[in-house]
């Protein structure tokens, strides 16, 4: 058991007294909250760290979740759409927009503090939420700066620069906390620039190490989103980005290994242990930054602990999370630019379907199978739950486009948006719930058998996990661009669900018999 | 100090200023150099000012450059952006928008003209530098016509006419556009059918349906809608023949059947 595990273990013993016998803990999350989240938390962008977005929650189910109604709404008076998973901290609610953190009651919706990031030129396309750790609350910037503020204040405490944003890059990511590592990825490719990932100090904001994905010889491999640890094994999980140029394959021949891949990393030092190429030789930007969600059980009559990733290139993949070997390789939505699956379980790409100066016909299309949504993996039900999108496109790229950035374009010609209950063990789609043109909200699903997501009118929904059936909606104006999320407070369960400028607190009625 | 001695001052003050303005006012070229440099550096601060904007809130979507970036295209070489002056046609897309592809920006007017400014500052760079990221007319050649007439007997006809509703096709798109409405026509809308509770049949152009309501225009252009439980509907949706193309089609079969439909003029 590694030490954090260890430490982990005794905080957590500790701490459960203190819980139980009512007294709050003073500063959290620590350590021991972060590997066994207290049902009234979620301190991780994903829930927990191994990125199921599954709730142990019960109360509500099936059969009550027709009632379901808002308890509080939170505006942000902002026309940006909310992208971010709050965090849920010792009874207080922690959600982004690009510039601005508010924390707010997680009871009521009172706003307790808004802190504003200085106005700046880095991209303001979305923020997924701050990381959180004893008392303070790590937020990337725009202009790709790490901020770290005290949780009950929103006071500064330190600011670092991660990236250099007039090189092209910005952040978007939730920080993500193991130990005392505050670690952070970086987006941008829109220029050849090089990813890494990089570790802080939770209290200093030092720097502890930096993985580059890409050697000198290559750009790209953007480290996006926010990944997944195991404790026991001590490895972090993330997903790269493709490489740079974008488009046009033939200024960087061969795999570009470590770029759209799965990657395992050793979080006190940043070592690399193992990477699984999800699109070798990418052209198409189909980062594997989708949420590679770790999940321990039967692969064919054998206990596994693996890793799926239901990624943006279409393909639906199992890993052995000890060693990166691949234990199944399957489409689960429209493909047509791979020659087939190699013996190490990736996609072959085919060279005819690179974009060409008269265009490609591609499926999926550049906005992906899978992206920036969270999956769900129900352990229940064994069904890996994907909000996926099935779609066609041209590409196109000439000589004449060059070598940098984009050095090319691409075109969405159609595309549909379904939630599909994937078999992991077989790769076979048990059941499919069409959302309408496209897909762009997270899965979360509840040991009661739920699954709480949302469609491309901006309905929030909840369907029933093991057929997909609709079971509550509620229309919230606007598309939904966040993941869900659930905690427990003084005996009532709320689901969280950001949409457009408003986040959404739902609940059972509070008169209710299953409420008390 | 008392009034008569202020008035003096004033007055003095004045007699100098008008010296001075009479004097400047002999040298014309300064004062035009003066006023023309600082339209220029104005101009170039709208330029920058929009720039910032442009990265923030348009970058990610229109590339950095304005050249085209993830899912949002090159407005650069954009006809719409070519057609206009001083924002009267970009104003409108920024402030309300493109239903389901790109969503509304509320700038302020300074800012809309800031952002305007930077796009046709981008538009006269790219065209300057002839480094374009996009699809020319002339990319669009590599097909055969006569292959691509007899995929069209095949697979359109059933839909199409050459003659008929694809008549002048080539007139009216080319390129690009041309390309993409002949994968797919993503106007078109769906027709339903729907029979009310009474027996009373209705059919109009679906406008909204989710799996909760139905939403439809009537011929007289009455929008109507109705819970989906409290009715039987049928949809009609004649674009999905080419939803069916997708993955039967080779990427020659789209350069010739592209080859084809440009000849009709």
């Amino acid at each position: 058991m590694n030490r954090w595990k260890k430490a982990g273990s005794f905080a957590g013993a500790f701490l459960l007294t203190l819980a139980t016998s009512g007294i709050a803990t003073a500063q959290g999350p620590t350590q021991a909250d972060l590997l066994h989240p207290p049902k009234d938390s979620w301190p991780l962008y994903h829930g927990d760290y191994t990125g199921k977005r599954h709730t142990s929650l019960t109360q509500i189910t099936p059969q009550n979740v027709g009632s379901l109604t808002l308890a509080w709404a939170f505006q942000t008076g902002s026309q940006a759409g909310l992208k971010s998973s709050p965090l849920l901290i010792d009874g207080i609610l922690y959600f982004t927009l690009p510039d601005n953190v508010w924390a707010i009651d997680a009871r009521s919706g009172h706003m307790i503090w808004r802190y504003t990031y200085p106005n700046n030129k880095g991209l303001h396309i979305g923020q997924r939420g701050v990381g959180a750790y004893k008392g303070s609350i790590f937020f990337l910037t725009p202009d790709a700066h790490l901020v770290s503020l005290e949780a009950k204040s929103g006071k500064v405490q330190w600011n670092v620069e991660v990236a250099d944003a007039s090189k092209g890059y910005w952040t978007t990511m939730s920080p993500f906390v193991v130990g005392n590592h505050v670690m952070v990825g970086v987006s941008g490719d829109f220029d050849n620039l090089h990813g890494f990932l990089r570790s802080y100090d939770p209290e200093t904001g030092k720097q502890q190490w930096q993985w580059n994905s890409t050697p000198d010889n290559l750009t790209g491999g953007m480290t996006w989103m926010t990944g997944t640890y195991d404790p026991d094994l001590n490895l972090i999980y993330w997903g790269t980005g493709n490489p740079t140029p974008v488009l046009n394959g033939t200024a960087r021949p061969g795999d570009n290994a470590n770029t759209c891949s799965i990657v395992a990393i050793n979080p006190d030092t940043g070592e690399l242990k193992w990477a699984f190429q999800v699109s070798p030789h990418d052209t198409h930007d189909w980062d594997a930054a989708e949420s590679p969600i770790l999940v321990d059980g039967p692969f064919k009559g054998q206990p596994h602990k693996m890793l799926m990733q239901a990624s943006r290139n279409g393909y639906f993949f199992v890993l052995d999370r000890t060693n990166g070997k691949s234990l199944l390789t399957v489409p689960y939505s429209a493909v047509n630019w791979s020659l087939g699956i190699d013996k190490d379980g990736r996609p072959i790409p085919n060279p005819a379907k690179e974009p060409a100066p008269d265009g490609r016909i591609i499926a999926p299309d550049e906005a992906g199978a899978g992206n920036y949504r969270s999956a769900s993996f129900d352990p229940k039900t064994g069904l890996f739950i994907a909000p996926a999108r099935d779609a066609y496109s041209i590409y196109f790229s000439k000589p004449a486009d060059g070598t940098y950035g984009w050095s090319g374009a691409d075109y969405g010609v159609w595309s549909k948006g379904a939630i599909k209950a994937i078999d992991y063990q077989t790769g076979k789609i048990r059941w499919e719930h069409p959302i309408g043109n496209g897909s762009s909200t997270g899965v979360l699903t509840t040991d009661s058998g739920l699954i709480f997501t949302g469609d491309s009118h901006g309905n929030a929904l909840a369907l029933r996990t093991a057929d997909g059936k609709t079971l509550w909606h509620s229309n919230t104006g606007a598309i939904i661009s966040t993941s869900p999320t659930s905690y427990e407070l003084d005996g009532r369960q709320y689901v969280l669900i950001g949409s457009g400028g408003v986040l959404f607190s739902w609940a059972l009625p509070e008169n209710t018999a299953a409420s008390k | 100090m008392n009034t008569t001695r202020m008035q003096g001052w004033m007055l003095l003050g004045g007699a100098l200023t008008g010296v001075l303005w009479l004097g400047l006012s002999s040298y014309p070229h300064v004062v035009e150099a003066q006023t023309a440099s600082n339209t220029v550096q104005q101009a170039a601060a709208h330029i920058e000012s929009g720039n910032t904007l442009f990265q923030q809130k348009c970058a990610f979507c229109h590339g950095r450059d304005a050249g085209g970036g993830e899912t949002g295209p090159d407005l650069t070489r954009s006809k719409l952006v070519i057609e206009d002056v001083n924002g009267n046609k970009i104003a409108d897309v920024i402030h309300n928008g493109r239903n389901g592809r790109m969503p509304p920006f509320d700038l302020n007017p300074q800012d809309t003209e800031d952002v305007v400014a930077f796009i046709h500052n981008q538009e006269k760079k790219a065209a300057s530098a002839g480094k374009r990221k996009g699809v020319d007319v002339s990319d669009l050649q590599t097909g055969n016509a006569d292959a691509g007439k007899q995929y069209f007997q095949n697979a359109c006809s059933k839909c199409h006419s050459a003659t008929g509703d694809l008549a002048h096709i080539a007139t009216k798109y080319q390129g690009l556009q041309l390309e993409q409405r002949m994968l797919y026509p993503r106007d078109a809308k769906s027709r339903a059918t729907v029979t009310l509770p009474s027996g009373e049949k209705l059919t109009g152009t679906v406008e909204y349906n989710d799996e909760f309501t139905l939403g439809i225009t009537l011929p007289d252009g009455t929008y109507r809608s109705w819970p989906v439980t409290k009715i039987k509907y049928t949809l009609d949706s004649p674009q999905n023949g080419h939803v069916e193309l997708f993955s039967k089609y080779t990427d020659d079969d789209i350069h010739n059947l592209m080859a084809y439909l440009q000849t009709l003029r």
